[in-house]
């Protein structure tokens, strides 16, 4: 007994020389070297329904508890950027989110865990003004969309959303495995080509396929921009899905931004009865700065069609808010509208109203 | 319409009609912010910058009661990325708009309007104690390239160069790179600091030390030399004399090799709010502020073209 006494008593004055000579050095070394930058962004709702005969806030009979109002924690990145030299740099992501799993007894969660988004090198200029990412980055599908629109926070962009709203797979993906290249042939001209395993960042490589993308973007005139967008992956024997997207964007007047993005999704596999049918979506959004950093509005409306042979199953989402930093840029509210309308006559109307809370750092 | 039915849109109503109350308090709420920042000019940028436009603005707004001016630092490279987003009135910079972010400015429709305000003199410091007092500008490139490690190499004692300087983001940090360094990258050892001031109390301390500050901030507010800094003079080359950059002459006749104008940038044509504090610092008195800060006033083919992007 005597003796483990000691023990911990030597021990826990090993832990403080250390924390000691821990605090020496942190206040007498010199500071970091090369450029190395540590961000977060984090965001959740707290959401409510207005309406409660919609598909989405229709109370189920059996479920006298159904969830109407609710917190809702959606996403947290933790960043970490390390500039190797103005031609080299690195990033590493840390995605947060629910993921359902299954521990070895067989018990299930959803916790929310932390996966990996981003691990790329970037390559500057070997080609002269152009970036070249390896590894698991952003693909060029919604980039431009998402920087426009610029409130990730409180919906993913048109592609990026289309599965959660249109409950249909697209196969379009924020990030995948692979290796991209962005650049500029002249100040109104900019391309993207980028080469993925397909299959995005949140499972491995399934088949031996990869996916191939190409982008280009023409500027006519200074603040409008003309985007066209495709991509290519073979399915199997005989079979491919192509994804078409255009995009303007309009951004020369002082404080407002404008955009539309259209786009069709044609896969060889999605048959009824023998054949083919095509996915497809449109958008337009806006956001006016009204007072910039600190009071914006933002008002987007999409139309989603799951299917060109099906009747009625068309989907309009029309989204609003504000956007209000009451301290400074870092910790923003959101308070936003979803109205969801349905072509199907039997549907009615979802609407729902979040509270989203937006915190960067 | 049906009871059921009707009662049921009464419902969406009431409950939409609540949260259009709720977005109308939380915009009331806002309002009075919204008039205060409206009237507020937001400068944002360079460092070397920060200390002189917050002077010369706190003089503008005495004289103009009613006016207000923010100044917040950041680097060069924060404000002109502010000046693209329309986040700020007036971005501060210590270099020349980079060509990607002319390329940035076109494809949002930003069209900058540039005027210089002053000119800096890029000084090199070096710590007291340090025997070395002059240096060729292929030396100090090699020194901050991390190809000259050892002050010994330059006449001074055996003992290893240690470097301070500034975060890519700076205007310093690019404008050192192009006109120095050869566009070619800074050594991995470089200890990248906040600030001017910051660069300037590491290199008090440590007696190894070189960093590069804007001429501003080599003095303190009596007109002497900051404690525990020497400033280096710079010769074009080995064959040439070598000047110091608190030397006034040399900088107006540009004999010292590294100075630079100071800039202001718009996006688009300045409003009659900015064109006034700008006149302001382009008129005498502003110049005169200027001077007394330690920079230098602008030449006259600059104060030209300046009157022009005014209009």
């Amino acid at each position: 007994m005597k003796k483990k006494s000691w023990n911990k008593k030597v021990r826990g004055s090993f832990v403080c020389v250390l924390l000691g000579i821990g605090l020496f050095l942190s206040l007498f070394m010199p500071p970091v070297l090369a450029q190395q930058k540590l961000s977060a962004t984090i965001y959740f709702d707290y959401s409510y329904y207005l309406t409660n005969n919609g598909p989405i806030t229709t109370p189920p009979p059996e479920d006298s508890n159904f969830k109407n109002n609710y917190f809702n924690f959606r996403r947290v990145y933790f960043r970490y950027d390390n500039k190797i030299n103005d031609n080299l740099s690195f990033r590493l992501t840390f995605d947060g989110d629910y993921v359902k799993a299954v521990d070895a007894s067989g018990k299930k969660d959803d916790k929310f865990r932390p996966y990996l988004k981003h691990m790329y090198l970037q390559i500057s200029n070997i080609i002269p003004n152009s970036d070249i990412k390896i590894g698991m980055a952003d693909t060029i599908t919604f980039k431009l969309a998402e920087d426009r629109w610029g409130y990730r926070s409180v919906a993913k962009t048109l592609l990026d959303g289309y599965k959660d709203i249109a409950g249909e797979d697209i196969d379009a993906t924020s990030a995948d495995v692979g290796i991209s290249l962005t650049g500029k042939i002249a100040r109104p001209l900019r391309y993207g080509l980028m080469l993925t395993n397909g299959a995005g960042y949140s499972h491995p490589e399934g088949d031996k396929h990869k996916k191939l993308m190409g982008q280009i973007q023409l500027i006519p005139m200074a603040g409008v921009s003309m985007v066209g967008y495709a991509d290519y992956e073979k399915q199997g024997p005989g079979a491919k899905a192509v994804t078409y997207k255009g995009d303007i964007y309009i951004e020369f007047i002082r404080n407002l931004t404008l955009g539309a993005e259209y786009f069709i999704y044609r896969n060889d596999l999605n048959l009824q009865d023998t054949e083919r049918y095509d996915r497809s979506g449109f958008s337009i959004f806006s956001r006016y700065n009204l007072i910039p950093e600190k009071l914006n509005l933002f008002a987007r409306i999409d139309r989603y069609e799951p299917s060109n042979h099906a009747e009625n199953d068309e989907i309009y989402l029309m989204i609003a808010g504000i956007d209000w930093a009451p301290l400074n840029s870092t910790f923003r509210l959101q308070p936003n509208i979803w109205v969801y309308n349905y072509t199907d006559p039997l549907k009615k109307n979802d609407v729902i109203l979040n509270l989203t809370f937006l915190m960067t750092f | 319409m049906d009871k059921k039915k009707r009662h049921s849109v009464k419902k969406i109503m009431a409950r939409a009609g609540r949260a259009s109350l709720f977005l109308a308090l939380s915009l009331l709420f806002m309002h009075h912010q919204l008039t205060a920042q409206r009237k507020m000019i937001q400068i944002k940028g360079s460092d070397t910058m920060v200390n002189l436009v917050q002077i010369l603005a706190e003089e503008y707004m005495a004289k103009r009661p009613g006016a207000a001016i923010a100044v917040l630092g950041g680097g060069s490279g924060t404000g002109i990325t502010a000046i693209i987003n329309g986040t700020c009135d007036l971005a501060n910079h210590s270099r020349e708009w980079k060509t990607k972010e002319l390329d940035l400015a076109y494809e949002k429709g930003v069209r900058p309007r540039i005027f210089a305000i002053a000119v800096d003199a890029l000084s090199i410091v070096v710590n007291e104690r340090n025997p070395v007092d002059k240096l060729t500008m292929v030396q100090v490139g090699s020194i901050f390239r991390g190809e000259i490690k050892n002050w010994k190499v330059v006449g001074g004692i055996d003992q290893k160069i240690s470097l301070y300087g500034r975060q890519s983001n700076s205007g310093t940090y690019s404008f050192l790179q192009e006109h120095v360094l050869n566009n070619k990258n800074y050594s991995q050892e470089v200890k990248e600091m906040n600030g001017n001031a910051q660069i300037i109390e590491a290199v008090s301390r440590d007696e190894a030390a070189v960093g590069y500050v804007g001429v501003g901030y080599l003095l303190d507010e009596f007109g002497q030399l900051r404690k525990g800094i020497k400033v280096i003079n710079i010769s074009k080359d080995e064959n040439s004399p070598e000047y110091s950059p608190l030397d006034k002459n040399s900088v107006y006749s540009a004999r010292y090799p590294i100075s630079r104008p100071l800039y202001q940038s718009t996006s688009g044509k300045p409003s009659a709010a900015i064109a006034d504090f700008i006149k302001f610092e382009l008129s005498p008195e502003g110049q005169a502020m200027v001077e007394k800060e330690g920079f230098f006033k602008i030449s006259k083919e600059l104060m030209a073209a300046n009157e022009k992007n005014l209009k």
